[in-house]
């Protein structure tokens, strides 16, 4: 008998299956437990890839073709120039000292040479234009710089003032008064006071004069009387020896005589003796007499000499006054300034108040921005230096130059740490003064366009050149350059191997925050 | 951070309670003003105040840019005097807005002056040697037209809409449009005026302020209004108080004692009805627990 074989490898393959199922199973149950300990088990070069950073991606930007210049920017306030005071020193020419204000001109008054810049008393006061200042009335016959300067100023406005010879002569005085006149105001020519003066000191100079003739007719009679004097003193004496000697020859002819009585003798002895007194007594009084003439003639001449000085004092008075009694310019009626035309900047005097002190100040019309640059900075900034102007908010926008930049810090009134620099304005229709305006010094700049990176895209190669890396088909390539001026977070390159052209990107990092964006999102 | 992450995360912390709070804080605004965290807000600060001194360059001012701790002073300047609390400031000055006005630049102002010390010394002293004009200039330039509205000030009062010149342009390049919006509202804000208890006390708010003649909704229209109401009455800009008209001066005289009265009464309600709400909403938000 056979048994079915079918029936047996059932049997058998019932078991052999379960037995596979469960050796499967537990190959199964082994795989997956190598492959979950596998999971977990990490080999450190897996752990250092897995950790590694991704791969970053560069960070492109174009060349660019670009002017680069290199800038200083700063502040500053713009002003007219320094301000000059005008105050009024008083004329001799005026006896009242103390003028009043009758007009002023308003704030940023333009005043030209030969304009009346306001007026005192009702009187004009004019400029001119002369760097030295009136400090004396102009008056026929004063001489000196200050007339020459004035007599420029007649001719530049076309008054003609003669000779310009630094002598005020009549001449000068004719300009001066076709110039006031030109003004609408009369020439201050001799007033009533100065004419009533004339007609006193000449009265005095008559009297003087009569003074002396008179003094001198009494120094001459005394002079007489002294020679009168002289001649009776010789005569008294004179006679009054001959007295003595008539008495000598009687006193002798009766001592001859033997006849004569002694008391005839005693008596031509005494008559001897008095005609002898007699002499001296003579002598004495024709010497007093000499003397007092004498006297009188000295006080005479003294006379002479004193009246004779009382009436050449009083010439020079009447002169000196008569010389001034002519078209003058008072002191207080001229203003020199250095340069013209000037703006009037601030009035301080008020209308009907005293003209003593400062009136008002003017400045020149040349616009200059105060500013200061950074103790760096300064060096790099020259006069002479070209300055751009402007004010973005308020739509300001001029031209200037460097005027001038401080030796040392700390000067007119900027801090220790920077240097006042000031900057001439250009002429411009623009009124820029009491703004704050920037200031911009360009101070570097390449000629023209040139090609230029980002300085971050400049790299060092090993052997010491520059170089930038150029992105071109989704290849990296270095580019070897010269680098040049840097300004702006740019510098300018020429390429020295291969070539470089602008809107060629260029890498100037690479973007790892990218980078590390797209390894999260993959998978 | 993915959501698998998260996800694991919160299968693996799922049985210690920590799930709901870690998603809650996955989401939440940050405790700062405009909802920063802090060091988003000290990044933001630092990066406000380094484009402001670029653009001031610019311009050709100088500008040394504040660092936080001088801002963060300027912040908390805010109704803060010498030997003075809050509500003694409230009760004496009321904002101090319109009461302590004088029209000056904050750099000179000597006095009450939170604009003034979040703008730094070095700033101050560099202000303070430049001419009038360029004073001037330079204010414009920084501040644009509202010179109390300095970077600090505003950022304490959550209201960039005041600002101007290189202020409000460096902000513009680091907040969001929205934050510079004056309809702006922290998001915190937001969810805690949401709150419906924090509804209940604003309406409790409003009916107390209507009660007392104040037409208020909400505690920050309040000084906002006083602004308003003080830009009206110097007719733009900031004029020094000498030069301003008797008319002026009267009404900003009526401002002051406006202002003290509703400041007070603002700041009470606040205290009364706000503060305790908002303490235990927030204690709600950020509390985490401790196993």
């Amino acid at each position: 008998m056979v048994a079915s074989p079918f029936g047996k490898r059932s049997v058998m393959s019932k078991s052999r299956v379960i037995t596979l199922c469960l050796i499967l199973a537990i190959v199964l149950a082994a795989a997956g437990g190598a492959w979950l300990a596998g999971q977990g088990i990490v080999s450190p070069a897996e752990a250092a890839a897995r950790t590694a950073p991704p791969t970053p991606s560069p960070i492109l930007v174009p060349v660019e073709k670009r002017v680069l210049s290199s800038e200083i920017v700063t502040r500053g306030t713009a002003r007219f120039g320094t301000p000059l005071a005008i105050a009024l020193a008083p004329s001799l020419l005026k006896s009242n000292s103390a003028e009043l204000i009758t007009t002023l001109p308003l704030v940023n008054t333009q005043i030209k040479e030969g304009d009346v810049v306001f007026t005192a008393s009702g009187r004009p006061v004019l400029a001119l234009q002369g760097k030295a200042p009136a400090y004396r009335d102009f008056t026929p016959g004063t001489s000196g710089d200050d007339v020459r300067q004035l007599e420029q100023a007649l001719q530049r406005l076309g008054f003609d003032p003669g000779e310009v010879d630094g002598v005020y002569d009549n001449k000068t005085g004719a300009g001066v008064a076709a110039w006031y006149r030109a003004k609408g105001f009369e020439p201050f020519g001799p007033t009533p006071e100065q004419q009533a003066k004339a007609r006193v000191l000449e009265a005095a100079l008559g009297d003087a004069i009569k003074n002396k003739l008179l003094a001198t007719t009494a120094a001459a009679g005394a002079e007489l009387a002294v020679k009168n004097a002289r001649t009776k003193a010789s005569l008294g004496e004179r006679t009054a020896k001959a007295d003595v000697s008539t008495k000598i020859a009687d006193q002798a002819l009766i001592a001859l005589d033997p006849k004569s009585l002694q008391m005839a003798r005693i008596a031509a002895d005494a008559k001897v003796s008095i005609a002898q007194a007699a002499v001296e007594s003579a002598k004495l009084e024709g010497e007093v007499a000499v003397r007092s003439a004498v006297e009188a003639q000295k006080v005479a001449q003294f006379d002479v000499q004193l009246t004779g000085e009382r009436e050449q004092q009083a010439r020079a008075e009447w002169q000196n006054t008569v010389r001034k009694i002519g078209v003058s310019v008072p002191l207080d009626e001229l203003v020199f300034v250095p340069v013209l035309p000037v703006r009037v900047e601030q009035v301080m005097g008020v209308v009907g108040s005293s003209s003593n002190g400062p009136i008002l100040s003017v400045t020149d019309n040349q616009i200059v921005i105060d500013s200061s640059l950074p103790l760096d900075k300064a060096a790099l900034v020259k006069p002479g230096m070209e300055v751009s102007i402007d004010e973005p908010s308020l739509g300001l926008k001029a031209q200037g130059v460097v005027d001038q930049v401080a030796a040392t810090p700390g000067t007119r009134g900027v801090d220790g740490y920077h240097f006042y620099f000031a900057v001439r304005v250009a002429e411009t229709p623009t009124q820029l003064q009491g703004f704050s305006l920037r200031l911009t010094l360009p101070i570097k700049s390449t000629a023209g366009a040139v090609l230029a990176v980002p300085v971050s895209a400049l790299s060092l190669a090993a052997d010491g050149t520059s170089r930038v890396q150029v992105s071109k088909d989704g290849a990296l390539n270095y580019v070897t350059v010269e680098p040049g001026m840097a300004a702006e977070g740019f510098v300018e390159v020429k390429p020295k191997s291969g070539s470089l052209e602008p809107g060629q990107m260029v890498v100037i990092g690479n973007d790892f925050i990218e980078s590390l964006n797209r390894a999260e999102k993959q998978p | 951070m993915n959501v698998a992450y998260r996800l694991a995360i919160a299968l693996v912390l799922g049985g210690s309670g920590f799930v709901g709070s870690a998603l809650a804080q996955a989401g939440r605004p940050g405790t700062e003003e405009f909802g920063l965290t802090e060091k988003e807000l000290v990044q933001s600060v630092e990066k406000v105040e380094a484009l402001i001194a670029d653009c001031m360059r610019k311009q050709g001012f100088e500008y040394v840019p504040a660092d936080f701790r001088t801002i963060h002073r300027g912040m908390i300047a805010d109704k803060a005097m010498p030997g003075m609390d809050e509500s003694e400031f409230v009760e004496q000055y009321g904002f101090g807005i319109a009461t302590l006005y004088t029209g000056q630049a904050p750099q000179l102002n000597e006095g009450y002056c939170p604009g003034r010390i979040g703008l730094g010394e070095q700033n101050i002293e560099i202000f303070k040697k430049l001419s009038s004009a360029d004073q001037a200039a330079y204010n414009r330039t920084l501040l644009g037209e509202n010179i109390d509205a300095t970077f600090a000030v505003s950022l304490e009062a959550e209201n960039f809409s005041r600002c101007g010149g290189c202020t409000l342009k460096a902000i513009q390049q680091v907040f969001k449009p929205e934050q510079i919006r004056a309809t702006y509202v922290n998001p915190l804000t937001e969810i805690i005026n949401k709150d419906p208890r924090m509804k209940a006390a604003l309406r409790k708010y409003a009916e107390s302020m209507r009660e007392a003649g104040f037409d208020y909704n909400h505690p920050d229209e309040v000084d906002v209004d006083v602004k308003k109401r003080l830009d009206t009455i110097l007719g733009g800009g900031a004029p020094p108080l000498d030069k301003l008209s008797s008319e002026q001066l009267s009404s900003l005289k009526k401002l002051q004692e406006y202002e003290r009265k509703v400041a007070k009464l603002s700041t009470k309600l606040q205290k009364e009805l706000f503060d305790p709400i908002e303490e235990q909403i927030e204690k709600e938000m950020y509390a985490r627990q401790v196993k």
